[in-house]
C-alpha cells in the first residue's frame, strides 16, 4: 500500500471514533440532569433560562438535539464556563497555551532522557546502569503525579528554596504587565522572540519542576520501549555485518542500532502524550499552573460539568490526533508498516 | 497378600462408574498437567527476586487491609473509614502521647487513616479490576469467537473508550455522578473494560487457530463448550498479567481521582485524600513541644503505602509476565 493511501485509511477511521466520542460526551451532557444548566449563569432569569431552552432546541427529540449539540460543537458553541466566567471555547483559547507549552517540554523531556537512559541501558544489560536504569522505570510507572509533585516542592522549594512554588512567570512581572506577550502564547518562545533573556530564564525557572513532575512518567515507559526495542535490534544479522567489516562500536550504536530502535518508540510518545494531558490535571493543580488542566480541576469543586466534558472532548480529540499522527509517522518510518 | 489386593481392585471397580456424581479421577487427570504448570510457575517466581519483593509489598498491604481493626481499633462507634481527629494543629510522629505517625489537617491521625486506607485502595482496586476483567473477558470473548457483527459493535465501543487518556475519562463519567466512593469505583470499570475486552478478543483470534480447537470442533462440542472450556482457559495468562498490573494502575488513578475532589469526602480514610487533606498544611510549619515543624508527614506516609503498593503490583505483573509465558521461559 502507498503512503498516501494509508494515510487516507488511516484518516478516514479517524470519523467513527471522533463521532462516537461526541455521542458519548453528548450522553453524558444529557445524564447530568437539566442540560440547559451547560449554558446558563447565575444572573438569568427564568424567562431567560426558557429562550435558553429554544434557542439550544433542548425540547426536542434526543436525535435531533444530538445534532444541534454536533453543530455548535462544529461551530464553536462549547456552553458557558462557570468556573471561567466566559464560553467553554473561550476558556480552552485562553488556558490552551500554557497547558501546551509545559506539554510539549514535558515530552522533550521524556523523550531525551527516555531515549538515552533506554540506549545506554540496553548497550550495559545486566550491568549496574541498567539495574539502576530499571529502578527509575519502576518508581516512574508506580509514583503517583500528585505525589511526586509535591515532594518536588518540598524538597526544592520548602527546603532548598531553588526553584518557585507556582505559576509561569514571577509575580513581578505580573504586577508590572510586563510578562510575555506574543501571538505564540508560548511563554518561552515570546520572551525570547523579544529578546528579553532574563524574563526567559524566569519563565525556564518556573518550569522545571512542573515539567519535571510530569515527564517523569513518560520517561519510564520510552525507556523500556526504547531499552526493548534497541536488545531486539543489537541481536539482527546487519548489526553483527557492521561490526564485522569493523566499523567502531559508536557508529554501531548511533548510526546503525539506535535510529531503527526509536521507531517502535515512536508509539508510545503518541500513548504517553495522552497521560501527559491527564498528569496535566494534577501537575497544574499542585504547581497553580494557569493552564486546562488546573482549570477543568477547579471545575470538579464547582461540579461544572460544561468545563469538565468540553475539556475531555477536547483532550480526547488531540489525544486522536496525536496517535494518528504517531501512526502515520511510523509508517512513514517503517515501510514494513504499510504492507501489512 | 497378592490376591488380597487382587480383590479390593475388583471391588472398586465393581462400582459403576455412572452412579458418581462427580468422577475425581478424570478432574483430577485434567487438572494434573495443570496444577504441575502452577507448581512449575511458582517455583521460577522463587528465584525471581524482584517478584518476590513485589508479592511482600502486596502482601504488607494486604495484611494491613485484612487486619486493620486489630492494628488500628476504632476508638469510637460509627463509620470506620472516618479518621479520629483532635481538630488540633498537625503533631509530628514518633513523639510521646502523639498517634504513632503524627496528626494531619484537622487532627486526623495518620496510623489510623494509613491502616484504614489500605481496605479502602485494596477493596476499590479489587472490584474494580475484576469487574472490569470480567465484562472484558465475556464480551471480548464472544467477540474474538463469533466475529462478525458482534466484533464490529464491541470492538467500535472500545475504540470510542480507549480513544481517552484513563484519568480523563473516569473524570468526565465521574463529573456527571454524585461524588462517592460507589460511583468513582463505577467510573473506573466503564475505563477499565474495554482493554480487557479488547485482549480477550486478541487472545481468542490466535487460539482458535490451534489444533485442539479445531479438534474440539470436529468431535461436534457446542461452541460455547469450546469457547469457555478450550479458548479461554488457554488465553488467561496475559489476563493475569494485566490484572496484576491494573490492580496498581487503578490504586493510582482512583487515588488521583480522589485527590483532586472525586469519590470520598475530607477525613475519610482513602490515601490520595488524605495526601490533599495534608496539602493544606505542606510548607507551613507548626511548633511542637517549643520546637518547629513542616508537617512533611501528612503527605509522606499515605503516598509511601500508595507507593508500596503499586510498585509491587508492577514488580509481580513484570514476574508473571516473564513466567507465565513459556516461550519467553525456554528462550
Amino acid at each position: 500500500m502507498r503512503l498516501s493511501r494509508y494515510i487516507l485509511r488511516r484518516l478516514l477511521l479517524v470519523i467513527p471514533v471522533l463521532l462516537g466520542v461526541s455521542i458519548f460526551i453528548f450522553a453524558l451532557t444529557r445524564l447530568t440532569g437539566d442540560p440547559v444548566s451547560a449554558y446558563v449563569n447565575e444572573k438569568m432569569t427564568s424567562a431567560q433560562i426558557e429562550q435558553v431552552r429554544e434557542q439550544y432546541h433542548l425540547n426536542d427529540p434526543l436525535p435531533q438535539q444530538f445534532l444541534y449539540w454536533l453543530e455548535g460543537i462544529v461551530q464553536g458553541d462549547w456552553g458557558w464556563s462557570r468556573t471561567a466566567a466566559m464560553p467553554v471555547t473561550d476558556a480552552i483559547q485562553y488556558y490552551f497555551p500554557a497547558t501546551f507549552e509545559l506539554a510539549v517540554v514535558a515530552i522533550l523531556i521524556g523523550v531525551v532522557v527516555g531515549i538515552f537512559l533506554g540506549t545506554r541501558s540496553a548497550i550495559k544489560k545486566n550491568k549496574p546502569f541498567d539495574h539502576a536504569t530499571r529502578i527509575i522505570s519502576l518508581i516512574g510507572v508506580s509514583i503517583p503525579v500528585f505525589w511526586l509533585g509535591l515532594l518536588l516542592l518540598q524538597i526544592f522549594y520548602g527546603e532548598l528554596n531553588m526553584f518557585p512554588i507556582k505559576g509561569r512567570v514571577s509575580e513581578s512581572y505580573i504586577i508590572s504587565g510586563t510578562m510575555p506577550n506574543g501571538p505564540s502564547g508560548f511563554y518561552l518562545i515570546d520572551s525570547l522572540a523579544a529578546g528579553n533573556l532574563v524574563l526567559f530564564g524566569d519563565v525556564l525557572w518556573h518550569l522545571v519542576l512542573p515539567a519535571v513532575t510530569l515527564a517523569f512518567g513518560s520517561i519510564a515507559v520510552i525507556l523500556r520501549m526504547q531499552r526493548n526495542s534497541m536488545l531486539e535490534v543489537l541481536s539482527l544479522d546487519y548489526i553483527k555485518t557492521a561490526r564485522a567489516k569493523g566499523l567502531d562500536e559508536s557508529t554501531v550504536i548511533n548510526k546503525h542500532a539506535r535510529r531503527n530502535a526509536m521507531i517502535p518508540t515512536t508509539t508510545v510518545v503518541g500513548l504517553s502524550f495522552g497521560s501527559l494531558l491527564g498528569g496535566a490535571v494534577l501537575t497544574e493543580s499542585i504547581f497553580s499552573w494557569p493552564g486546562l488542566g488546573r482549570w477543568s480541576a477547579s471545575s470538579i469543586t464547582r461540579m461544572d460539568s460544561a468545563s469538565i466534558l468540553g475539556f475531555c472532548l477536547l483532550v480526547a480529540f488531540i489525544y486522536v490526533m496525536v496517535n494518528l499522527i504517531v501512526d502515520v509517522l511510523y509508517a512513514y518510518l517503517d515501510p514494513r508498516v504499510r504492507l501489512g | 497378600m497378592a490376591v488380597k489386593s487382587e480383590s479390593k481392585v475388583a471391588t472398586t471397580l465393581e462400582v459403576p462408574k455412572h452412579s458418581q456424581l462427580i468422577n475425581f479421577d478424570e478432574i483430577k487427570a485434567e487438572l494434573r498437567p495443570r496444577m504441575r504448570e502452577w507448581k512449575n510457575s511458582l517455583g521460577l517466581i522463587r528465584e525471581n527476586w524482584t517478584a518476590l519483593l513485589g508479592i511482600f509489598m502486596v502482601l504488607f498491604i494486604l495484611l494491613m487491609a485484612l487486619f486493620a481493626p486489630v492494628l488500628a481499633p476504632q476508638q469510637s462507634n460509627g463509620d470506620p473509614m472516618q479518621i479520629p481527629r483532635d481538630l488540633e494543629l498537625p503533631k509530628p510522629p514518633f513523639q510521646e502521647g502523639v498517634p504513632l505517625l503524627g496528626t494531619g489537617g484537622n487532627g486526623i491521625d495518620i496510623y489510623y487513616g494509613v491502616v484504614w486506607g489500605a481496605r479502602t485502595t485494596v477493596v476499590t482496586s479489587l472490584y474494580v479490576v475484576l469487574t472490569a476483567a470480567l465484562i472484558g473477558l465475556v464480551l471480548g470473548g464472544l467477540a474474538g469467537y463469533y466475529g462478525g457483527k458482534v466484533d464490529e459493535v464491541i470492538m467500535r465501543f472500545t475504540d470510542i473508550f480507549l480513544s481517552m487518556p484513563a484519568l480523563i475519562l473516569a473524570m468526565a463519567i465521574a463529573s456527571i455522578l454524585t461524588k462517592s466512593l460507589e460511583n468513582m469505583m463505577f467510573a473506573l470499570i466503564i475505563v477499565w473494560w474495554p482493554s480487557y475486552a479488547r485482549l480477550i478478543r486478541g487472545q481468542v483470534l490466535s487460539v482458535r487457530e490451534n489444533t485442539y480447537v479445531e479438534a474440539a470442533r470436529a468431535i461436534g462440542s457446542k461452541r460455547n463448550r469450546i469457547l469457555f472450556k478450550h479458548i479461554i482457559p488457554n488465553s488467561i495468562s496475559p489476563l493475569i498479567v494485566s490484572i496484576t498490573l491494573d490492580l496498581g494502575a487503578v490504586a493510582l488513578v482512583s487515588a488521583s481521582l480522589s485527590y483532586i475532589g472525586f469519590g470520598v469526602g475530607p477525613g475519610y480514610a482513602e490515601w490520595g485524600r488524605m495526601i490533599s487533606d495534608g496539602q493544606r498544611w505542606f510548607l507551613s510549619s507548626v511548633s511542637f513541644n517549643g520546637v518547629s515543624y513542616t508537617p512533611w508527614w501528612a503527605l509522606v506516609f499515605p503516598g509511601v503505602a500508595l507507593l508500596i503498593f503499586t510498585m509491587g503490583c508492577s514488580l509481580i505483573g513484570d514476574g508473571l509476565r516473564d513466567i507465565l509465558d513459556p516461550r519467553s521461559r525456554r528462550g
